[in-house]
């Protein structure tokens, strides 16, 4: 292999680049000051710490539990809405409508309603998760469910397939590949969204501990959470979401 | 059980006729070829054979029951559509055994069933592939395959060699052929070609153009030598065509 097949992969550009990035950094701190720019020293420092104290698990594991539920119950319920619209053009229609009005509704409309609603509790940012989620996930499952290929439901009419074998052979493995794309923006934007939520009423989670972070003035900490986000977000994509992906592509 | 199919005075409108009105009957294990200028309404005629287009006018009976409405016949129809409509995520062998489900046939029979067909549209070895790693052509035999298992009363097929180069051509016609005479199904079989019509069928049915009657139903039992029957067949469709395309111009 050449040297230029190894630069590529090793993504040699990516890590000069970011080596100008972190040198202009440690001029930019001494300029400003900790406060305003902790150094990358003491984020390396801070990350060291939590990692080492067991808060990062603690406050991950938080906002993670709360995605899990939030998020969870929108992929429910969006699976749900790709089986109406599966047996029900009407429904599909009616779906597809009150998701463009959910998909445009800014994240702190749900945010402020949860607050009222829930109080200042873990449902406040479960239930914002939810309903930012909820549309992207949903509009993702339905449009698979749209572009089922009928001649291949036709195929399965001619061999008398019932309903209920034409959707598992037919629509489910068709919109599968949706449901993931639905879901790796899902989540993204769940951690995103959720960690937001965190600010208010909360005790625990990445968003409450850079919230208070700030407050005590802590400000290295706010990049060492905001570092922890990045390679959770990283990871799952990773991990989770292109190995699904991978094995969806088997018969390709 | 090979069945008899009867087509009375079909008709079919999609806000202009496509079909005028079209009767015909096939005998058990008739091998019949529908032929035609291209758009006169012979996959629509297919179509409504098969019970995937209700017709507008007329009936279309097999075994002596309606092909279409609540009192659809129970008979069992193979179809091979233009495309191979295998689906993308099950093997070839998968493919075949989901079309068995409905008829009730245990899992080892299915397996073997679907088996035993790949291997007559001369797919052994490849049972396990999924569509997308064989050829066009393969996947087209494997279409066959899944049509000829579910051992219809009738088989329709609709031009199934079209995406098909010459030389896999050829080689499905005498495939079919082989196979029709093994298996003696029924068989209402679509195409533009003539030359594959008159080497596969035993009675060939020619289709004005558009809206769409029998311009001609001959049998080919050699009694007309297999060149006159072409080229006769060459100038109908030409005059067709020809009128077809002047009915377009000055519509």
């Amino acid at each position: 292999m050449s040297a230029r097949h190894w630069a590529t992969r090793l993504h040699l550009a990516t890590w000069g680049v970011a080596t100008v990035i972190v040198a202009g950094w440690v001029l930019l701190s001494w300029r400003y000051g900790a406060y305003v720019l902790p150094s990358p020293l003491a984020v390396v420092r801070g990350f060291a710490d939590i990692v080492a104290s067991g808060e990062i698990w603690r406050h991950t594991f938080a906002s993670l539990g709360r995605i899990l539920v939030g998020f969870g119950g929108a992929v429910v319920v969006a699976l749900l809405a790709g089986l109406a619209s599966f047996l029900s053009r009407t429904a599909r229609g009616v779906i597809q409508d009150f998701l463009s009005v959910l998909n445009s509704t800014s994240v702190f409309v749900w945010i402020v309603i949860s607050i009222i609603w829930f109080g200042l509790s873990n449902w406040a940012p479960i239930f914002t998760t939810f309903m930012i989620t909820l549309p992207v996930v949903a509009s993702n499952i339905v449009e698979g469910v749209a572009t089922v290929d009928r001649r291949l439901l036709e195929m399965g009419d001619v061999y008398r397939l019932s309903g209920r074998r034409k959707f598992t052979a037919i629509v489910v493995p068709s919109t599968l590949p949706y449901l993931v794309a639905g879901m790796k923006v899902g989540f993204g934007l769940a951690l995103k969204v959720s960690v937001v939520a965190e600010i208010f009423g909360v005790t625990s989670g990445i968003g409450y501990v850079m919230n208070y972070s700030r407050e005590i003035l802590a400000t290295q900490m706010v990049f060492v959470w905001a570092l922890v986000m990045i390679l959770v977000m990283t990871a799952t994509d990773k991990l989770v979401f292109d190995a699904v992906s991978r094995r969806l592509d088997r018969w390709r | 059980m090979a069945v008899t199919l009867e087509v009375a005075e079909v008709g079919k409108d999609f806000l202009i006729p496509v079909i005028d009105s079209v009767s015909f009957g096939v005998e058990a294990g008739e091998f019949v070829c529908l032929l035609g200028p291209n758009g006169c309404g012979k996959t629509t005629l297919l179509r409504i054979v098969g019970g995937l287009e209700p017709p507008t006018r007329g009936r279309v009976l097999l075994g002596g029951e309606p092909v279409s409405g609540s009192d659809r016949h129970t008979r069992k129809v193979g179809v091979v559509f233009q495309e191979d409509r295998l689906l993308p995520w099950m093997t070839l062998r998968e493919n075949v055994e989901l079309v068995l489900e409905p008829l009730g046939v245990d899992a080892t029979a299915r397996r073997q069933t679907a088996d035993r067909y790949l291997r007559l549209a001369g797919l052994g070895g490849f049972e396990d592939y999924h569509p997308a790693r064989v050829s066009g052509g393969m996947r087209q035999r494997a279409a066959i395959a899944r049509a000829l298992a579910i051992e219809p009363d009738l088989l329709l097929m609709d031009e199934p060699f079209g995406a098909l180069d010459a030389q896999n051509r050829r080689i499905m016609q005498a495939e079919v052929r082989r196979i029709w005479r093994e298996t003696g199904r029924t068989i209402l079989f679509v195409t533009h070609a003539i030359e594959e019509a008159v080497a596969i069928g035993t009675t060939l049915i020619m289709l004005s153009a558009r809206p769409a009657r029998i311009r001609e139903m001959v049998r080919n039992d050699g009694s007309i030598a297999r060149g006159t029957l072409i080229d006769g067949l060459n100038t109908m469709i030409m005059e067709e065509v020809e009128r077809q395309q002047g009915a377009s111009s000055t519509s």
